[in-house]
């Protein structure tokens, strides 16, 4: 009995600890004219039109313009936490800070053309 | 000049290699596994935070299901459908997105 109740005590600290830090990530207002200063990194790559990466696979890398705010934000946190494996995404994401995502998210997520 | 000639084979036949996807085919498919959330033709997801696939590089989506499928990129709710689809599949499916028109776009 004492050990159901210290397990489902355990279980639910362990969500309470994981969900907040989910449910944060679209809180953070983003600013795109803020991201100008920041998609120095981003540019490289994703700045030239029909660029493939060429490690460790060779594929297009995908395009950013238009694309969903908090698809964005979920992607770069997915890398900075390493959940989503591609070193250079990795290393890049890792130097983030939440509103540096929050930022980058509004600016690809804004632009039309 | 011989030199030059063996890496432009090798990017030619890299070009070819690629299974081509068919868009029809993957329109169909895409209705029974990936509309439901991504949209008919992948233009207006239902949550804000998935994806727009419409006009995203048909290789691009192709490595994203595989990885899913493979497990490498780890997300319970795609693997799931990721499953369903045979490799023919993501390359139809990839085909059929990537043909169709979004907010997606070429940005700096």
């Amino acid at each position: 009995m004492r050990n159901h109740f210290s397990m489902a005590i355990t279980a639910g600290l362990l969500v309470s600890a994981a969900v907040p830090a989910l449910a944060q990530q679209p809180a953070l207002a983003g600013d795109p004219k803020e991201a100008h200063k920041k998609i120095a990194m981003c540019e490289g790559c994703h700045g030239i039109p029909g660029y493939k990466t060429a490690y460790p696979q060779v594929y297009h890398v995908p395009m950013l313009g238009g694309q969903q705010a908090a698809y964005i934000s979920s992607a770069l946190h997915a890398y900075k936490a390493g959940q989503r494996k591609h070193p250079s995404m990795r290393g890049i994401a890792a130097s983030l800070s939440d509103q540096d995502i929050a930022d980058l998210a509004a600016y690809y997520s804004a632009g039309h053309k | 000049m011989k030199r030059f000639f063996l890496p432009i084979l090798i990017l030619m036949l890299a070009g070819t290699a690629h299974a081509k996807g068919n868009a029809d085919k993957g329109k169909a498919k895409a209705a029974q596994v990936c509309a439901a959330c991504h949209g008919a033709d992948g233009a207006k997801p239902t949550a804000p935070d998935q994806p727009i696939l419409a006009g995203q590089y048909p290789d691009y989506l192709v490595k994203a299901l595989a990885d899913y499928k493979s497990g490498k990129r780890a997300n319970p709710i795609m693997k799931a459908f990721a499953d369903q689809l045979s490799k023919q599949d993501i390359e139809d499916v990839s085909a059929w997105f990537a043909s169709q028109k979004s907010a997606l776009h070429f940005q700096r």
